[in-house]
């Protein structure tokens, strides 16, 4: 793959190894200080560092601000851009101001509506008018348009290219189980560079899966990471399974959490045994880790597993 | 604000099928203490609409109550089972405008005469007067 | 049908309040479709508000009328011996009827009774589903017959989402089908699954109520 951004995510896959990204989620409020304190805690770990965009759209400091601290803390963003809070002028026009602020990878997602957000924890906004003008493909090929033609999607032309190391989602398990290939095809058709997977725990059927988009070309046109999450305890994991949509967790990984004298480490041994499963998968080109409001955990897991140093 | 006296009112709208006796005879208001019961054969309990019972109490009636041939006796096979429904219904529109629900009521029965109509429908009356609570001011009487 | 849904009965209340005489229009069309405004419904709600306002303290006379449409201004003006000695018109119609009686009788105050918030069909007898989004720009004929517009919930042209449920069901309501789901399904049962493999772009949404109020003028129908 040639570089065409020269972004570090890229280049590290560019030259072969095995990348690494993590996931930062901004706070839930104005202060910098709390992005630092998370930007402490990851340094190092990854070649690039994921910045949610109102995840479960509950209202965080923006995608794009949070990246832009991270920048100037020396580590790279990859930030994240949902369709349902901003329509097409301002998706273009925040992404215009994105790469004028120095960030070069986005990762493009529908995003959660609204109504079933905040995990029923928060208040949220439920009766937000959301916006869904544009979905995650027509977002790729728009970056893309940016990019590659220096065009808006409505078609009057910008006054330099935006180039963008573009990133899509995927979730591999899930109904229809035989289309979620093809709509990969999709956003490697659109646009896609770097795809994320939904956490990954059954590695049989993801394998399945890799295998399909193997056999269909698309692993020498697109980067696949997949989620790693790190398992905290089997309720967790039991929830995940249940109520996250996309998520599969085998039987047999819910019992050594419930029956590990020590779960925590338990997961830690969980986590590194997937990370070496998903590495032997042929067309997986790194990982893609997350630990949910545990962010200072990541480098015990990314040494363990073998990830560290970063090229 | 509903005050109940002596002169209440209540309308039994009963099932011609839940009943013993000749349907073409139909049965006089009995007034017993001082509540007057009167009584309405509907063809059918399925045909009450909530609609028509709350313009019976719209109209002056203390309390309504529908008797209904029992689940597995109804000739409609469901029709009795949607009366109940509608009528639930019509109690839940009550309790929305705080008017006590107690002023409808549902009797599943089979094979009753008239003193029993009449004692169903003085123990609507009963319930209806419990339901209600005296507030500073008073209100009409129906 | 255009779906409503009576307001909660205090808010209707709420708005009569003071009111002494209020006459109640219903609608034979959609709203009776849906349960809400017909002349069922109409009956229902009138003693209803007596109820509650002889609760009150304040009693409140209600009159009564359902129209065969409130959209329709030869129908409308059937209210017109009607509507003497009343201080409010209270209509169970959609907005559209609301306003066509506010137009008709703008020295009285029209109150809406319901909420209107859909495009329905009725599945079966009490349920009613979104069908239509009013987009403008319909893509029925290359989504197998299922509408993403109204029945996705984040309107996806290039759906599903990662959002599918194990069962089918969306993640956002487990009583909905995922849309996307159902036309994959249909795709596959009719061989034409590679059709669903086109990158379908931006939809425009100009010819919907995004680009702004409407007001169609058919000169070949005018008088």
């Amino acid at each position: 793959m040639k570089t065409k951004v020269g972004s570090n995510l890229e280049r590290v896959l560019a030259a072969g190894h095995f990348a690494v990204t993590a996931e930062v989620g901004p706070p839930r409020g104005p202060n910098p200080e709390a992005v630092l304190k998370k930007v402490k805690a990851v340094k190092g770990i990854a070649d690039a560092y994921n910045v949610t965009d109102n995840q479960t759209a509950v209202v965080r400091m923006s995608s794009i601000a949070a990246s832009r601290l991270l920048l100037e803390s020396g580590l790279e963003p990859v930030m994240q851009m949902v369709c349902r809070d901003r329509n097409r002028i301002a998706m273009q026009s925040d992404l215009l101001g994105a790469w004028a602020l120095g960030l070069r990878n986005c990762l493009c997602l529908s995003g959660d509506h609204q109504v079933a957000g905040a995990g029923g924890k928060l208040k949220g906004h439920p009766g937000a008018k959301n916006v869904y003008d544009v979905d995650s493909v027509q977002l790729l090929s728009i970056l893309r348009g940016l990019r590659d033609e220096a065009r808006q999607e409505g078609g009057d032309a910008i006054d330099c290219p935006a180039p963008f190391f573009i990133g899509a989602a995927w979730t591999p398990l899930g109904p229809p189980e035989k289309f979620r290939a093809v709509r990969l095809g999709k956003k490697v058709a659109a646009g896609a560079d770097f795809v994320q997977t939904q956490a990954v725990f059954d590695i049989p059927r993801f394998t399945e899966a890799m295998r399909r988009v193997v056999d269909m070309g698309l692993t020498e046109r697109v980067a696949i990471l997949p989620g790693i999450i790190l398992p905290r305890s089997a309720g967790m994991l039991r929830y995940m399974n249940a109520s996250v949509p996309g998520v599969r967790v085998p039987e047999a990984l819910i019992q050594r959490m419930s029956s590990a004298s020590d779960p925590k480490e338990e997961g830690f041994k969980i986590a590194v045994e997937l990370i070496h499963a998903v590495r032997q998968i042929p067309g997986v080109k790194g990982v893609h880790l997350q630990a949910i409001e545990a962010e200072h955990l990541l480098p015990q897991l990314a040494e363990r597993a073998g990830l560290l140093p970063r090229p | 604000m509903h005050v109940p006296t002596r002169g209440m009112k209540i309308v039994v709208l009963y099932c011609q099928h839940c009943v013993t006796y000749g349907k073409e005879s139909p049965i006089a208001p009995r007034e017993h203490d001082g509540v007057v019961v009167q009584t309405v054969m509907m063809p059918c309990s399925s045909k009450v609409q909530a609609s028509e019972v709350l313009k019976l109490l719209a109209a002056g009636a203390d309390g309504v109550e529908i008797v209904a041939c029992s689940d597995e006796s109804c000739r409609l096979l469901v029709g009795s089972r949607m009366a109940e429904k509608r009528l639930q219904y019509a109690q839940r529109l009550l309790n929305e405008v705080h008017v006590p629900k107690e002023r409808l009521g549902f009797s599943w029965k089979s094979g009753v005469g008239p003193e029993e109509l009449e004692a169903i429908g003085l123990r609507r009356a009963s319930a209806v007067e419990a339901s209600t609570v005296e507030a500073p001011g008073g209100g009409e009487k129906t | 049908m255009i779906f409503s849904e009576w307001k909660p009965l205090d808010e209707i209340v709420r708005q009569l309040d003071g009111r002494k005489k209020v006459l109640l229009v219903g609608c034979a069309t959609c709203v009776a479709e849906c349960a809400a405004g017909g002349e069922r419904e109409v009956e229902t709600l009138a003693p209803l508000l007596s109820l509650a306002f002889r609760e009150k303290g304040q009693p409140i006379e209600i009159v009564t009328c359902t129209l065969e449409k409130q959209c329709e201004w030869e129908f409308v003006e059937e209210l017109s011996g009607k509507a003497t000695g009343v201080d409010a018109l209270l209509s169970l119609a959609c907005g559209i009827g609301v306003q066509a009686l506010a137009e008709r009788f703008p020295e009285l105050p029209t109150y809406p009774g319901v909420n209107t918030s859909a495009l329905t069909i009725r599945e079966e007898a009490g349920i009613w589903a979104s069908r239509c989004a009013a987009c403008g720009d319909c893509v029925l004929g290359e989504t197998f017959g299922y509408c993403p517009m109204a029945r996705c919930a984040k309107s996806l042209m290039n759906g599903p989402c990662g959002g599918t449920r194990e069962n089918g069901k969306c993640e956002i309501n487990e009583t909905l089908d995922c849309v996307w789901n159902l036309i994959v399904e249909r795709a596959e049962l009719r061989g034409e699954l590679e059709s669903l493999g086109r990158v379908r772009g931006p939809k425009s949404w100009s010819n919907s109520r995004h680009g702004g109020p409407k007001r169609v003028i058919r000169e070949d129908l005018r008088a």
